[in-house]
C-alpha cells in the first residue's frame, strides 16, 4: 500500500465524529467596521512601521514619488502611469538582477483597514521584486479599502502567476532580544499611496 | 525525585537577571496580545469560529486532503505523502538530489525540527541555510530553538555580536540589534541569490485552491522562494483549512495571539510554480492520524502554532524552553510530547501549575490545561507517577476530608516546613517556602477580623 493510501486509511479509521463546518455569516456581519477606513488604515500602517500618503486632487503621483525619494538611482516599475521609473522589471533575465533595486512601485488590489494589509497579485515576471527592493511603494485606490480580513478575502485572487500576498508594512524582525528592527530581508520602507 | 524539567529549570534559573528579562519580555508580548484582542469586540466569537473550523477540518481530513491534492496538481504542483519523519526526509532529499542541489535555503518550519531534516540533509552533503534570523543564529550556534515563534528568545545580544564577528565579519564589540540584523540581511541576501532550491513549511494549506499559505514578518520565505526555480513546501496534515474564507478568521487571530501584531507582515499564497520552475508539496502524517484517533487529545490538532500558550505560561516564562525535554516547549509541547512518546516525555507534565491561562488564550481553543490534567491522571497507569507527590496528594486528600485535623495541621505548618527543609525534602528544592502568617485565615475569620 502506498503511503498515501495508508495515511488516508488511518485518517478514515481515526474519525468517529464528524463536525459541521460553522456558518461564518453571522461572525462576518458583526465584525469590526470603521466609519473612516482611510484613517484606520493609515493609523494601523503607522503602527506597523509603514507610511501612507493620500494623493490630493490633481496631484501627479510621479511628482509625489520624486518628492519622497529625490535621488534614487534604480527605480523599478512596469506600470504605465509611472514615468519616474528608471527600468522595467519585466526585462530582467533572472530575479537576482533585481538585487540593488532602490525602489519598486507596484499596484495593490485591495487594502484592509483593520490590519493595514494590502493584497498584491503578482502582475510582473518576477515576484522577487516585492521583496528584494530596498523600498516599496504601493499604489492603492481608496475605494478598494475594506474593513476587515473577512472582507479582504472576498476580493483576492492569485492571478495567472499563481501568487499573491497580503503585505502589511516593511519587513521586520525582533529576533535579537525582541528589539524591533526594520528591513530583516525585505523592503526597509513601505509607503502606500492612496489615490 | 526531581523531574528532568525541574533540573533543567534549575540551570536556567541560575542567571537571575536573564530569568527576569525572559519572564518580563514574554509577559509583555502576552500583554500586547491582550490589548489587540480587546480592540476586537467579536474576539471570543472569532476563537469559537477558529476552533469550529479546525474541528470540521480535522474530522474531514481525508476529503480535504484529497481535494487539496487534486487542486494542487491542477495548479502544476507535485504532491507527495509522507507517513513519518523518515519518509519526509527521504522525499526531500530525493527532490534535491534529482536537481543536483548543493545550496539550499529554508524558512522556519517546526515540522522540519520535528523530523530533524537539517542534520539528515547535512549528513548527505547538502548545505542547509536557515534564513529566519533567529533560526540562523541558532543554526550557527549549533543549538535548538527555545520557543516556536521567537526561537532565539533566550540568547543575549552580546552573544549574537560575538557570533557574527566570527561568521560575518561584523565589527568587534558591536552588539546593536539593528546593526547585526542588517549584517545578516546582507550576508543572507547572497545565500538567497545563489540558492539552488528553497523550502518553506506552511501555516495553512487551502483545500479549495490547492495553495499553501506562509506567514512571516521578515520576508525570508518569499525572498527564498522567489530566487531559485525549485520550491518545496511541506506541512503536517492538520494545517489544512477548507477555503480562503476560513483564512479571514485565522489571519485575524494568528499574529494578534502570537506576537501582538494585527497581522504578520507577509501572508503569502503560493499556488503555482514559478514560470519555468517546480513546486513540490509534501503532506506529512508522522503521528497525526494517531492523535486524531485519540478522543481525549485530538483537539491538540487545532493548534496553529502561534506561541501564545508559551508566552502566557508562568512556568515557561520562568524556566525557559530548554527545560522541557520535547522539542516544542510550553503547554502545547507538554501535550504533543505525551502524544509522541509518553514514557519519554512525561517529565514535562509536571511543568504546569494548572492555572489554565493557556487554555484561555489559545486562539483555536485547544484545551491545553485540561489535557495536561488528564495526562497527570494517567501517570499512575504509566507507572511513572512521582511517589513523593503521590504520597503528598494522598495525604492532602486525607486531610481535606478531616477538617479538624486539617486545622491543627495548619497550625503546625511553619514548624513542619522547617523540618522538611532541614531534612532536605525534595519537593522544596528550587522553590521558596511560603512564610506562614501567625494567624490562619480560619482563625481570623472566626475572630471576625475578616469581612
Ligand atoms: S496550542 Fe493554541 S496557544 Fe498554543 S501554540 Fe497552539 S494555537 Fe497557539
Amino acid at each position: 500500500m502506498s503511503s498515501r493510501e495508508e495515511i488516508l486509511q488511518n485518517v478514515r479509521r481515526a474519525i468517529h465524529v464528524q463536525y459541521e463546518m460553522p456558518d461564518l455569516t453571522e461572525l462576518e456581519s458583526i465584525s469590526q467596521k470603521f466609519p473612516d477606513k482611510v484613517q484606520k488604515f493609515c493609523d494601523v500602517m503607522k503602527a506597523a512601521g509603514g507610511n501612507t500618503v493620500i494623493l490630493k486632487e490633481g496631484e501627479d503621483v510621479n511628482e509625489v514619488i520624486r518628492r519622497l525619494y529625490p535621488d534614487l538611482k534604480r527605480v523599478a516599475s512596469n506600470l504605465k502611469e509611472i514615468t519616474c521609473a528608471t527600468f522595467n522589471p519585466d526585462e530582467v533575465q533572472t530575479p537576482a538582477e533585481l538585487d540593488g533595486t532602490d525602489l519598486a512601485i507596484v499596484k495593490g488590489v485591495v487594502g484592509v483597514a483593520e490590519t493595514a494589509a494590502v493584497w498584491l497579485t503578482q502582475d510582473m515576471k518576477e515576484r522577487a521584486l516585492y521583496f528584494i527592493s530596498e523600498r516599496l511603494i504601493i499604489l492603492l485606490d481608496k475605494e478598494k479599502l475594506v474593513d476587515n480580513m473577512h472582507d479582504g478575502y472576498k476580493h483576492i485572487d492569485t492571478g495567472d502567476y499563481g501568487f499573491g500576498l497580503f503585505m502589511s508594512g516593511p519587513s521586520k524582525t525582533a529576533d535579537i532580544e525582541q528589539a524591533l528592527v526594520f528591513g530583516a530581508h525585505g523592503p526597509r520602507e513601505v509607503t502606500v499611496i492612496l489615490y | 525525585m526531581s523531574t528532568k524539567h525541574s533540573k533543567n529549570a534549575a540551570r536556567f534559573l541560575k542567571d537571575k537577571e536573564q530569568v527576569a528579562w525572559h519572564d518580563q519580555t514574554l509577559w509583555m508580548v502576552r500583554a500586547k496580545r491582550d490589548r489587540l484582542g480587546k480592540e476586537i469586540p467579536e474576539w471570543e466569537k472569532l476563537r469559537d469560529a477558529a476552533s469550529a473550523i479546525k474541528m470540521y477540518s480535522n474530522s474531514h481530513l481525508d476529503t480535504l486532503l484529497t481535494t487539496f491534492e487534486k487542486n494542487a496538481v491542477a495548479n502544476g504542483a507535485k504532491v507527495y505523502w509522507a507517513k513519518d519523519a523518515d519518509e519526509y526526509c527521504k522525499i526531500i532529499y530525493g527532490i534535491l538530489q534529482q536537481h543536483h542541489v548543493k545550496h539550499f535555503v529554508k524558512s522556519k518550519s517546526m515540522l522540519s525540527e520535528e523530523c530533524e531534516l537539517d542534520p539528515y540533509l547535512e549528513s548527505k552533503g547538502i548545505e542547509v541555510v536557515e534564513t529566519d534570523l533567529g533560526e540562523r543564529i541558532l543554526q550557527l550556534m549549533k543549538i535548538k530553538p527555545s520557543h516556536i515563534v521567537m526561537p532565539a528568545i533566550h540568547i543575549k545580544r552580546e552573544k549574537v555580536g560575538k557570533l557574527f564577528e566570527k561568521e560575518m565579519g561584523t565589527e568587534p564589540g558591536n552588539s546593536d540589534p539593528t546593526y547585526l540584523t542588517h549584517a545578516a540581511r546582507k550576508n543572507l541576501r547572497q545565500r538567497f541569490i545563489h540558492a539552488d532550491a528553497a523550502m518553506t513549511g506552511a501555516n495553512f494549506a487551502v483545500a479549495e485552491t490547492g495553495e499553501v499559505v506562509v506567514c512571516t514578518n521578515e520576508g525570508n520565505a518569499d525572498m527564498g522562494t522567489s530566487q531559485p526555480k525549485l520550491q518545496i513546501a511541506a506541512f503536517g496534515m492538520e494545517k489544512i483549512v477548507p477555503d480562503r474564507r476560513s483564512l479571514g478568521v485565522f489571519t485575524r487571530l494568528l499574529a494578534r495571539s502570537g506576537t501582538g501584531q494585527p497581522i504578520t507582515t507577509y501572508t503569502s499564497h503560493y499556488r503555482k510554480p514559478r514560470e519555468g520552475g517546480e513546486l513540490h508539496i509534501i503532506i506529512v502524517d508522522n503521528g497525526r492520524s494517531k492523535i486524531l484517533a485519540n478522543e481525549e487529545h485530538r483537539k491538540t490538532l487545532n493548534c496553529i502554532r502561534c506561541g501564545a500558550c508559551m508566552n502566557t505560561c508562568p512556568v515557561y516564562r520562568r524556566s525557559g524552553g530548554y527545560s522541557y525535554t520535547y522539542f516544542i516547549p510550553g503547554p502545547i509541547g507538554i501535550n504533543l510530547g505525551m502524544l509522541k512518546a509518553p514514557l519519554h516525555y512525561y517529565d514535562n507534565v509536571s511543568a504546569c501549575s494548572l492555572c489554565y491561562s493557556c487554555s484561555n488564550v489559545c486562539p483555536a481553543k485547544v484545551d491545553l490545561a485540561e489535557q495536561i490534567y488528564l495526562w497527570r491522571q494517567d501517570l499512575n497507569k504509566l507507572g511513572v507517577a512521582n511517589p513523593i507527590k503521590k504520597l503528598m496528594s494522598g495525604g492532602m486528600e486525607y486531610l481535606m476530608n478531616r477538617p479538624k485535623l486539617f486545622n491543627s495541621t495548619l497550625k503546625m505548618a511553619p514548624l513542619g516546613m522547617g523540618i522538611l527543609k532541614s531534612v532536605g525534602f525534595q519537593w522544596g528544592k528550587g522553590r521558596d517556602y511560603p512564610s506562614f502568617p501567625k494567624e490562619s485565615f480560619n482563625e481570623l475569620w472566626k475572630k471576625g477580623k475578616v469581612k
